[in-house]
């Protein structure tokens, strides 16, 4: 074992730090005493220019697709640099190491393994640049946990495909330009093998975005309608059949949880100065013994989590695949995102009750946020209850559910 | 940056597994529990023979130098098969000795240590069950050349096989530590009888036991910070104890769900019980990684305490559960003298409040940090 760094390692880390000393537009958030939530500080509108300076800079920098290889404009860069870079980024509070979210997450990803010469040159550099944003058709309405059932079809028909069907919970697609889709192209096949990955232009003919409005009252994901859309061939990612592998490849892109880790040590932060500025039954919350415990206890998981990612990470070092033990992490994010928004409205007391813009809310609101968001972490990117089936499954060898 | 066994670890926790196998079965744990001795004398000299004793004691004095996160890989396999057996209990006692000890003092006790002819353990707690140095009462009163100690200690782990005590004293207003032979005149050693009886506790009566002041381990008055750290250390391997015996509970359970059938099943294939099993592996995994972290930490970081706390607090979560629901998931079988389950479940009761339960670590884990 050997926590420490190399001296190329750490000259890397002043680097990120003196760039975002420079350039993080977050920057004004992080040094001041309660980081508020984005949107207090400037509206949504004077944010975006910011942003996009931003997300210049990094490419400018190599830093957008980190890990990427470099032929295809990614920065080539190696896992601990990766690691580093994300530590860093979310001590300073910054924006997210590149704008399109999707983009960089799985699509990418999917597209650096299966695609062709032509697809990346068409849609990497327009990750980077933030110029393209996607969404993930995977949910339909039918299709949840059991994923593999989606019945969303496509139909070959000369040189097009044929998309009928719907999708739903589609996070962002109402932004984005597009979708990597999943479609049943053959019903005959075992469900899983019956599956292709198509790439489809958001503004082509047929397709209809109706937004879902979430329990927070923002309407984070959609309904995706297809009526008869019709896809080149081309925008096929992957051979026809090969979707289910192309989606497991993407979604097991990212392993060590080190951005979610750093995000959640912020949380925490900000709770430890919460409960020394609210009162809670006549007293400071931080003397509350029961507040104590509970935030130990949530200090435990989070650097628990940190240090199970990192023994992935190693895992990864040393030349292995890391699978379904990442399972772990997941359900350790899962349960710290609910009591992160559960402690902090109990910290709060009464004041607990009041959401932004009401006279006396605390923090603007931005807890009682996490307390009604927290469902698109947890469930999101497969629920508690699968991971746990996953887990079992898996990893202890127990028979496989139905 | 690298967080994983060396090839070297790798081999030394095979070897352990090979050994523990063979010569420490469940039935050799169950003989243990059954006997009146104070351990199992025949295990004793095996691993003497096997040099384990010599680890972690350094080279200069007879033993291997390894380090401490060595012994955590060992520790983590001994929990597994309940190795009952004052091992780590003396590894502990001779890093009080190695870290804290004069040349003369370590030339004196080490090499018996390191070659297994000398068993020690720290005699810390009294009967107040108070972890702090305000716990102390038991009085030394010096005369220059001899120091007379009084008082009683309570808790001490394998005293009864010990030979060499560690007895923390109050003297000069602080705390002092000093080698008591066990045999010395006004010691008495009273077994416990323990929730776990795979393990062994005693307590320990010093009335007017007369030591040489050369005996004194450290400055008068002076040693508590530093012996605080060496109970950290233990903390650590006791944690690592704790999570393989999670571990060993989890299998067990998890085999038996594979094979009991209900309802035309294995019960392993209904949620409710799969989840289950699944959770206690997110525990294991979760405070395996807090383990073997904070056994580079006690070496390595300035103030390890924080690390060492969220260690032993978890890793109680991860024994606590594992131990409860094994019993649970066996069913009525669960509940019986004969099923090893119960077994693990009195391991999970037994060292869940030993050095410090979940909620004190909680407690400390916040007021390291000044919170």
């Amino acid at each position: 074992m050997d926590f420490s760094f190399s001296e190329r390692e750490e000259a890397f880390r002043r680097e990120v730090r003196e760039f975002l000393d420079v350039s993080n537009p977050h920057r004004v958030v992080a040094a001041g005493k309660d980081a508020q939530s984005d949107d207090d500080v400037e509206s949504a509108m004077d944010r975006l220019p910011k942003l996009l300076a931003w997300n210049q800079a990094l490419v400018e920098k190599g830093w957008v697709g980190f890990h990427w290889p470099k032929e295809v404009g990614g920065g080539g860069g190696g896992l601990i640099e990766q690691m580093i870079l994300k530590q860093e980024s979310g001590k300073a509070r910054a924006p997210m190491l590149g704008l399109s979210y999707m983009g960089l997450a799985w699509v990418g990803p999917g597209i650096i393994k299966y695609g062709t010469e032509e697809q990346k040159r068409r849609f990497i550099p327009a990750i980077l640049e933030a110029r393209d944003h996607w969404c993930t058709g995977y949910s339909e309405p039918g299709s949840g946990s059991d994923l593999a059932s989606l019945r969303c079809s496509a139909v070959r028909d000369g040189d097009h495909y044929v998309i009928s069907g719907q999708k739903t919970w589609t996070s962002l697609a109402m932004w984005s330009q597009w979708m990597i889709l999943l479609v049943r192209t053959d019903p005959g096949a075992a469900k899983h093998l019956g599956i292709t990955c198509l790439l489809v232009p958001m503004d082509a003919a047929g397709v209809e975005v109706r937004p879902i409005k979430a329990m927070n009252g923002e309407t984070p994901f959609a309904e995706v309608f297809f009526n008869d859309v019709r896809v080149p061939v081309e925008n096929r990612l992957g051979a026809e059949g090969q979707g289910w592998d192309v989606t497991k490849h993407a979604l097991a892109n990212e392993r060590s949880s080190i951005a979610e880790v750093t995000a959640m040590v912020n949380h925490l932060e900000d709770l430890k100065r919460l409960a020394k500025r609210c009162r809670s039954n006549g007293r400071v919350a931080i003397q509350d013994p029961l507040v104590r415990q509970r935030l130990a206890r949530m200090e435990t998981m989070i650097e628990a989590m940190r240090l199970t990612g990192l023994r992935f990470l190693t895992k990864q070092l040393r030349g292995h695949e890391v699978g379904a033990e990442t399972s772990v992490n997941k359900l350790l994010r899962a349960e710290l995102e609910v009591e992160i928004g559960r402690l902090a409205l109990d910290i709060e007391g009464r004041y607990g009750s009041l959401v932004k813009g009401s006279p006396g809310a605390i923090d603007n609101g931005k807890w009682q946020r996490q307390a009604l968001t927290w469902p698109s972490y947890v469930i999101g990117g497969g629920t508690p209850n699968i991971q746990k089936n996953v887990i079992a499954e898996r990893l202890l060898g127990l028979p496989h559910d139905a | 940056m690298d967080f994983g066994f060396s090839a070297d670890q790798e081999q030394l926790k095979a070897q352990v597994r090979r050994f523990l196998d063979s010569e420490c079965p469940m039935d050799r744990v169950r003989q243990v529990m059954a006997a009146k001795e104070s351990h199992d004398r025949g295990l004793w000299s095996k691993i003497a023979e096997l040099g384990w004793p010599a680890l972690t004691v350094p080279e200069s004095f007879g033993g291997l130098g390894m380090r401490w996160e060595d012994l955590v890989v060992i520790a983590e396999e001994m929990g597994r098969s309940l190795f009952p057996s004052p091992f780590l209990a003396s590894a502990v006692a001779a890093r009080a000795i190695a870290l804290m000890g004069s040349e003369g003092q370590k030339s004196r006790w080490l090499p018996l240590l390191a070659s297994g002819d000398l068993i020690a353990t720290l005699a810390i707690l009294e009967d107040s069950d108070d972890l702090s140095a305000a716990g102390i009462g038991l009085v030394a009163e010096s005369d220059g050349e001899h120091v007379v100690l009084s008082g009683s200690k309570m808790f001490i782990p394998h005293a009864q096989a010990a030979g060499l005590l560690l007895v923390a004293a109050r003297e000069h207003g602080g705390i002092s530590l000093f080698a008591v032979p066990a045999d010395a005149a006004g010691v008495t050693v009273t077994p416990l009888r323990l929730i776990d009886q795979s393990q062994r506790a005693a307590r320990v009566t010093l009335a007017a036991v007369v030591v040489e002041s050369s005996d004194r381990i450290g400055e008068p008055g002076a040693v508590w910070s530093d012996l605080a750290a060496v109970l950290d250390a233990g903390t650590v391997v006791l944690a690592a104890e704790m999570v393989g015996a999670a571990d060993a509970a989890l299998r067990l359970a998890a085999e038996y769900a594979k094979v009991r059938k209900q309802f035309g099943h294995p019960i392993g294939r209904f949620q409710g019980v799969k989840h289950r099993l699944a959770e206690i592996l997110v525990d294991i995994e979760s405070s395996r990684s807090l383990v073997y972290f904070a056994s580079w930490a006690v070496d390595h970081q300035e103030d390890p305490r924080g690390a060492v706390s969220m260690a032993k607090a978890y890793a109680s979560q991860a024994l606590d559960r594992a131990g409860e629901e094994g019993i649970q998931i066996h069913g009525a079988i669960g509940f019986t003298w004969e099923c090893d389950a119960q077994l693990y479940y009195k391991r999970g009761r037994y060292c869940r409040n030993l050095a410090g339960s979940p909620e004190y670590h909680h407690e400390r884990l916040l007021s390291v940090q000044g919170i």
